[in-house]
């Protein structure tokens, strides 16, 4: 048991002031985050009309002694930093010595504790005094019982919203608490009725399950990936899935939760192209940094941090959840790779394949659950399955290496194929748009796209608001390939067109490209040069009822296999669609 | 309508006709193959609307009349019949019987009226020229048309007809096929853009020897042997101004051997992009170099003996526009004149003992820097 002191006024004076309990589920937060200080593997919450009459947390941490116990409601009285330099890359959630005195000022709390060896005490307060202290018995830990609070601050008992969501908010809280804390077992009740029981879980995943359930749990795409010393780690939804849910968003810097809408736009800006303009993802992402270039004591709720240099964390976010959608889709979507065998294999039994799943183990089942010993299970385990150079490597491969299955064309829309675990169809516009977005936007980047010469120079009649567009855009046409003039008016002369592909017809893509430009010229946009890679690509994509030969089919395949993001076009609508067996099966009946 | 032919003159009649059915259709009746009796025997008919095709074959007609048959069903069927005589027999306006030997198939079609009329094509002052001679020009140039939507001229070839001459041109803007033979005693001058699927029928249909009939309607033109004719609808005009853009003053000149460029072209094209096909070529004295680079997947070089002696160019090109040329080469040397990086390159035989003139445009694949 670390021993608590009082902070000298000029340590005090360094950390971050403010109001500590704004309502009741301030309280809860601070009251669980001491308990988990403690060492606590379970903490019961009991909550009553939303916090008003009655919030307790009971712990089985390491407990106060008789000394100690009424130390802790005093201001600045801590037991978890001595001097302003243990704030650098502190591990507890506490530092200031700030939050029970903060509570009893407003409440009548009475805290009973013991450190498991002889008596337990008991101290009583009354809006911030110490009334009593006397011994109590008690199994080793700490219970915290704050009654009526703000009865004696009516300014802020006005400001309280009604119990129901004083309750939402404490439930929030506890549930991050708990996404972060997967070690320990947590129970939440309200009105004598359990909302939450979740036992010590060994991923995030699992956690996650515990909370909303498996199905939404399963659904989630692992996150894994350092750059330098940044690491990221968590889930995301798939981008298919976004929208269709309420949106979640949990982020941890080094264990702790954190709001930060510089780090939720880095890991949205990873989703740009794959999901509708304004539906925004579901997120759980846990950074790990060192902690000499974070500071944690910027906020007086300790709910912001502030990065020495926050660029590269953002950049590292962004890799970190393109890498999690561009891996999931290639190694989810496309025709297993044999381990040994190099070369074309014809597609193996069904049943043969099924017997040895292709697709990497899932990460987290439900005996996974049952499973886990008791102690600490952190995020870790959630990388362990997939070596994170396997995934780079992925991710990485060169389109030689691409194993093309038999594909057929069905209803001159869709490429089909047989894999181990069901069909799958590839929508041949949608994948094209794809593959031509990823390579013009590389274009773009880097130069070196290959323009075509023409024999007779294309005279192209515009539009006013066309021309314009094409002004806008010239400099970005120009290094997509297109070698074009003004012809006075608003004519222009193309004497070289860009050659994505044998069927690409330049003057239309052209004109449809400046139409669709005009058209949505208020609408929401990325950056320019994405739009225009985007719209372009879609006007020069093969069409639906394109019938394609064997060998364009086999292109695309290998073409969309190798784009970072294949599962999904430019508009976020899936290219690709599973039909598993057992969905086949039980439509056949033959479940 | 009764007849009786043989299984042989019943396969070579459908065998004609079928490539003109549409594989799908909105109008049922163009699915279907017409069959009515002639004097000497049968006609068979089939139309996608761009093109119509009719063949007469020998049969014995017991009464005379007309019915349209489902074109796939019928040509399965021939195939399958054993070598005996075909008994086809209608009764009303759609139904079909068919004895051949012990087999015997009833089938249902449409009436006859229901199939569209052929295009009013009047034969009385038609030219005549050699199929042959259609033929090589045909096979030479059609190749080269486009198959972008937005250039509907450019989806046909132009066929220039003059009184010493005729001439095909095809051209999708990237590269262009010219060919030419002398005739002699044609009548006027005439520009015809004809869509290639028609030209492919012409070249297929016709045996070589034979004299075809060949004059123009309003938007159609009819091609006519003895027994067989061929519609088609005619695309309009202007064809672009071809000939302007054929260069004159291209100073590099490059005798190669055919099968050397061909064989380095394509080592080149396996690694060139799937998708642009770019290929590097350097001309040097003595010397032509190939190069290929596609990111994500590697590089290639390769080069062989030519004769060049202009300045050192480099140029690049769309490998599969090079080849495509290169297929169509009648000569062992080719000769490639360039002028510069940007402008086109022609592409001939060389050497060739022969009436005929070849000439073949490539513009170059630049990459923009
Ligand atoms: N549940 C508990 N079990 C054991 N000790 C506790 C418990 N709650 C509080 N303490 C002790 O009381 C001290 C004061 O707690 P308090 O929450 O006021 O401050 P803190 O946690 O140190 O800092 P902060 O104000 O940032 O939360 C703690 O430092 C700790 O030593
Ligand atoms: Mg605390």
């Amino acid at each position: 048991m670390p021993r608590i002191a009082v902070l000298a006024s000029a340590v005090a004076d360094q950390i971050a002031a403010g109001e500590v309990v704004e309502r009741p589920a301030s309280v809860v937060k601070e009251l669980v985050e001491n308990a988990l200080d403690a060492g606590a593997s379970t903490v019961e919450i009991v909550v009553e009309d939303g916090g008003r009459t009655l919030v307790r947390v009971a712990d089985d941490g390491h407990g106060m002694d008789r000394e100690d116990a009424p130390l802790a409601l005093a201001r600045h009285a801590t037991s978890k930093i001595r001097a302003a330099g243990d704030l650098v890359g502190v591990a507890s959630f506490g530092f200031r010595g700030e939050a029970l005195p903060a509570i009893a000022s407003v409440s009548q709390l009475v805290l009973e504790t013991s450190t498991g060896d002889g008596e337990g005490t008991r101290v009583v307060a009354s809006a911030g005094t110490i009334e009593r202290v006397e011994p109590a018995a008690r199994r080793r830990g700490t219970t915290v019982s704050v009654r009526q609070l703000f009865a004696n601050a009516p300014a802020r008992l006005a400001f309280l919203k009604g119990s129901r969501s004083e309750w939402r908010a404490i439930a929030d809280v506890v549930t991050t608490i708990a996404l972060g804390r997967r070690d320990v077992r947590i129970v939440l009740s309200h009105d004598g009725k359990e909302a939450l029981a979740l036992p010590p879980a060994s991923s995030l995943q699992a956690r996650i399950g515990a909370v909303w359930g498996g199905a939404f749990a399963e659904r989630l795409l692992a996150v894994e990936h350092a750059h330098g010393p940044t690491n990221v780690r968590g889930l995301v939804e798939r981008p298919a899935d976004v929208g269709t849910a309420s949106r979640r968003v949990h982020l941890a810097v080094n264990g702790r939760a954190v709001r930060d809408a510089g780090l939720v736009r880095a890991a949205e800006a990873a989703y740009r192209s794959t999901i509708p303009a304004g539906t925004r993802p579901t997120l759980f992402l846990e950074l790990t940094v060192p902690p000499d270039l974070v500071d944690v004591n910027v906020h007086p709720a300790k709910a912001e941090v502030r990065f020495r240099d926050r660029w590269p964390v953002e950049r590292t976010v962004e890799e970190a959840v393109r890498h999690a959608l561009g891996t999931f889709e290639a190694g989810a979507w496309f025709a297993p790779r044999p381990a040994a065998t190099p070369g074309w294999a014809p597609m193996p039994e069904r049943a043969l394949l099924a017997a040895a799943p292709a697709a990497p183990v899932p990460l987290f089942d439900d005996d996974a659950e049952a499973a886990a010993p008791g102690g600490v299970a952190t995020a870790a385990a959630a990388g362990a399955a997939v070596p994170p150079d396997a995934a780079e490597e992925l991710a990485q491969r060169p389109p030689a290496e691409v194993l093309v299955p038999p594909l057929v064309q069905v209803g001159r829309t869709y490429l089909m194929f047989e894999r181990a675990d069901g069909l799958v169809l590839i929508d041949q516009h949608s994948a094209h748009e794809r593959i031509l977005y990823e390579r013009f936007l590389r274009q773009l980047a880097s130069g070196h796209a290959p323009s075509q010469q023409l024999l007779f120079p294309l005279t192209v009649h515009l539009g006013p608001a066309e021309a314009e567009a094409f002004e806008q855009h010239a400099a970005l046409f120009a290094q997509l390939g297109y070698r074009a003039e003004g012809f006075g008016g608003h004519t222009v002369l193309v004497s070289a067109v860009p050659a994505p592909h044998p069927r690409f017809d330049a003057e239309q893509c052209l004109r449809d490209t400046l139409a669709q430009l005009t058209a949505d010229r208020f609408a929401a946009t990325p950056a320019r040069h994405e739009r225009l890679a985007a719209t372009i690509a879609c006007k020069a994509a093969v069409k639906a009822g394109d019938a394609l030969s064997a060998d364009e089919m086999r292109a695309l395949y290998v073409a969309l296999a190798t784009t970072e993001l294949p599962a999904h076009d430019v508009h976020g609508r899936s290219t690709v669609v599973h039909l598993r067996w057992d969905e086949i099966d039980r439509r056949f009946g033959r479940a | 309508m009764r007849f009786t032919i043989t299984r042989e003159k019943l396969q070579e009649g459908l065998s004609a006709v079928g490539a003109s059915i549409p594989s799908k259709t909105t109008l049922p009746v163009l699915a279907n193959i017409l069959v009515e009796t002639t004097d000497k025997g049968i006609r068979l008919s089939g139309t996608d609307l761009d093109i119509a095709v009719a063949t007469e074959v020998a049969a014995d007609v017991d009464s005379p009349g007309g019915i349209t048959i489902p074109a796939k069903k019928l040509i399965e069927i021939a195939r399958e019949l054993p070598p005996n005589p075909v008994k086809v027999a209608s009764s009303g306006d759609q139904r079909i019987t068919l004895e051949c030997g012990r087999s015997k198939f009833k089938l249902l079609g449409l009436p006859k009226d229901e199939f569209p009329a052929f295009p009013a094509v009047k034969f009385a002052n038609a030219l005549r020229i050699k199929s042959g001679e259609l033929q090589q020009l045909i096979s030479h140039v059609a190749f080269a048309v486009s198959t972008e939507e937005s250039r509907p001229i450019l989806n046909g070839v132009l066929w220039e007809l003059r009184a010493d001459r005729m001439r095909m041109v095809a051209t999708n803007g990237h590269r262009l096929a010219k060919m030419e033979l002398p005739v002699n005693g044609g009548g006027g001058s005439q520009d015809l853009i004809v869509p290639p699927k028609a030209l492919e029928q012409i070249r297929r249909l016709f045996p070589a020897e034979e004299e075809l009939e060949i004059a123009k309607g309003e938007n159609h033109l009819g091609f006519r042997s003895p027994l067989t004719s061929v519609f088609t609808r005619l695309i309009e005009g202007p064809y672009p101004n071809y000939e302007q853009v054929i260069p004159k003053d291209n100073d590099k000149v490059c005798i190669a051997d055919k099968a050397l460029l061909t064989s380095a072209i394509k080592r080149m094209s396996v690694i060139a992009s799937d998708q642009t096909h770019r290929i590097k070529l350097s001309f040097n004295a003595g010397m032509l170099k190939f190069a290929v680079q596609t990111p994500d997947l590697g590089e290639a070089q390769d080069e062989i003996p030519v004769r060049f002696d202009g300045d050192p160019i480099d140029i690049g090109f769309n490998a599969s526009y090079l080849l495509e040329v290169l297929r169509f080469i009648p000569t062992d040397e080719v000769k490639l004149t360039l002028k510069a990086p940007e402008r086109a390159a022609t592409i001939e035989p060389e050497a060739w003992k022969d009436p005929a003139a070849f000439l073949a445009l490539v513009m170059p694949l630049r990459l923009v820097d």
